[in-house]
């Protein structure tokens, strides 16, 4: 055993990240898959189904339509995104990369909300919007406009991008670093070389720096893909157990807590009698959503190792 | 090179981003003086300016609540949990990086995997094995799955560790350092610069998880921080006093050690970012 080791001194490396990693992370991606084949609500009798939690998710009425509400909710997130988020993020990058005046100021203060914990940004945006004692209500009222002065969060329909607005708010911060370090890395000899043959500020973020800074982005897309189908805590904290009026800010990973741990469970009856079977369904199909666009990453991310 | 900042399309952006720079800095202020007002002062008077501050609100969360318990339960999880991967993912990125083997790519794949696996996905198997462990309600849980989540860590430092030059490592053997010597006090240290950006990313991280405390720490002595704060913020008006007071409480060391080590820590998740 000795000898073995004394061989082969990597496995003492290796053994105890194995077995921790092995264990709550890998380990339970099989558990779930397997529970999923089970009626189960963790205390009383497993029986074996089969299938039949999945037959029943995307049967039954009123899962399936919790279930596409959710789903549309997450892809709605992402689209905020792509389309948004990750364009000013770039922007600002870009600003803070070529040294505007202020520009350390400005990362800092974009970046802090990242310290502010969830519950915290959603109490700030409540007393930015309460209709009583909000801050934008109050300047509507103050400046004659009292007609635009509303609910603003109760207003189901605008949930999911006030919900978005504070994600953002508190989130932007982290994308925009690591694109200013990938902007760092590109070779200054190309951008002197465009700016000499008398390309603009914004032509050489366009013709130079974006090409150069792709994988960051498409990196950033994927991590933003993850997010917006695990994403929890901006819900449940807006929302409650529901995700608001109507489901209205209702994701998927909230869904999933819903059925597999909700206490007040609403849905009553034969889920609440089965919560672990139907809450490790939820868990597996989200894991092939994610599964599907990831594997595009991790092969991109081992492809880029053999390169070097 | 940077006059062209000049152009009017840069200045405005310019203008929107110190505009919100400014938007931050008055939320800041704004919370921290209501903070310091009673409750039927800011219900009746809300944007007014108040003639009768009092440091009442802070000394409900810190003697009444005990506000210092649940900040340390929060960082304790942090230190914890930090201090785990970084053990676990140095180690494993140095036996992956280091040595030749066979399987090695293999293994390589095993721990990049994980990246595909957020911990939300399988809390429900997690939390049955830490229920037969009878780890529920206890730091150990939440340290042991936050410590375990190693994938970026290893993914980066493996790199770092294959491309160190072996020589360093032969001059430390032939000196008569044992392998587990020579990683501690030679490879790891030279690591330090990658270990930290890396450890700033996952402390960012940690420090707001919202979910995976929530489903494990359900006595209220072992909560953490954002959930105490949710307590006061879950009904607006009730307990506004007490919600601007744990708000401030909560937020503003945190971003005075942030705003002390800003040029490490930005640099840090740029490089961090950069590799990833």
């Amino acid at each position: 055993m000795i000898t073995f080791i004394k061989r082969r001194p990597y496995v003492l490396f290796l053994v105890p990240g194995i077995i921790l990693y092995t264990a709550l992370i890998i380990y339970p991606i099989f558990s779930a898959m397997q529970l999923s084949l089970y009626e189960w609500n963790g205390i009383g009798p497993k029986t074996f189904v089969w299938i039949r939690n999945y037959v029943e998710l995307f049967t039954d009425d009123f899962l399936m339509s919790q279930f596409t509400n959710a789903l549309g909710n997450s892809l709605k997130l992402f689209a905020l995104t792509v389309f948004i988020q990750t364009p000013l993020q770039i922007i600002l990058a870009y600003m803070v990369y070529s040294k505007m005046k202020n520009h350390r100021l400005a990362q800092v203060t974009i970046f802090a909300p990242q310290f502010i914990s969830t519950p915290i940004i959603v109490f700030i945006f409540r007393l930015l919007l309460d209709d009583n004692v909000g801050v934008v209500n109050n300047l509507f009222r103050m400046i004659g406009l009292d007609a635009f002065a509303k609910p603003w969060l109760g207003v189901p329909e605008l949930g999911i991008f006030f919900m978005y607005l504070m994600i953002t708010w508190g989130g932007i911060g982290v994308g925009m670093t690591f694109l200013i370090g990938a902007m760092n890395m590109v070779s200054v000899d190309g951008l002197e070389a465009a700016y000499i043959e008398g390309a603009g500020f914004w032509t050489r973020l366009m013709k130079v720096i974006l090409p150069q800074i792709r994988a960051t982005i498409i990196n950033l897309i994927l991590i933003a893909y993850i997010y917006a189908m695990t994403m929890f805590d901006f819900s449940y904290v807006l929302g409650g157990n529901t995700g608001g009026v109507g489901g209205s800010i209702d994701v998927m990973a909230l869904f999933f807590y819903r059925i597999a741990f909700g206490d007040s469970n609403p849905v009553g009856g034969k889920i609440s009698s089965n919560s672990i079977g139907m809450g490790t369904t939820i868990a597996c199909v989200l894991f092939v959503l994610i599964f599907a666009i990831s594997l595009t990453q991790i092969l991109y991310m081992s492809k880029g190792e053999e390169d070097r | 090179m940077h006059k062209d900042l000049r152009s009017p399309s840069a200045r405005i952006i310019r203008c929107i981003m110190l505009l919100f720079t400014g938007f931050n800095i008055a939320i800041l202020i704004y919370m921290f003086y209501n903070s310091l007002r009673p409750r039927t002062d800011f219900l009746t008077n809300t944007f007014g300016l108040s003639v009768n501050l009092t440091i009442d609100n802070f000394i409900k969360i810190v003697v009444k609540d005990g506000f210092f318990r649940y900040f340390l339960n929060s960082f304790l999880i942090l230190a914890g949990a930090l201090i785990l991967s970084i053990l676990l993912s140095s180690t494993v990125a140095y036996g992956l990086g280091h040595y030749k083997f066979r399987f090695k790519r293999f293994w390589k794949t095993y721990f990049l995997v994980g990246l595909m696996f957020p911990i939300q996905l399988s809390i429900v198997p997690v939390f049955l094995i830490t229920k037969q462990l009878n780890l529920i309600n206890t730091f150990t849980s939440v340290i042991l799955i936050f410590g375990s989540s190693i994938s970026m860590a290893v993914f980066l430092l493996t790199n770092f560790f294959a491309n160190l030059p072996h020589e360093i490592y032969e001059a430390a053997v032939i000196d008569g350092a044992g392998e587990f010597r020579t990683f501690a006090q030679i490879m790891f240290p030279l690591a330090s610069p990658v270990v930290f950006s890396m450890s700033i990313l996952t402390a960012v991280n940690i420090w707001n998880q919202f979910f995976v405390p929530l489903i494990f720490l359900q006595s209220d002595s072992k909560k953490t921080l954002p959930l105490l704060v949710m307590k006061y913020t879950k009904k607006l008006l009730m307990t506004i006093d007490s919600a601007f007071a744990v708000s401030i409480l909560a937020t503003v060391p945190i971003l005075i050690l942030f705003i002390i080590f800003s040029s490490e820590i930005l640099k840090g998740i740029a490089e961090g970012g950069v590799k990833g």
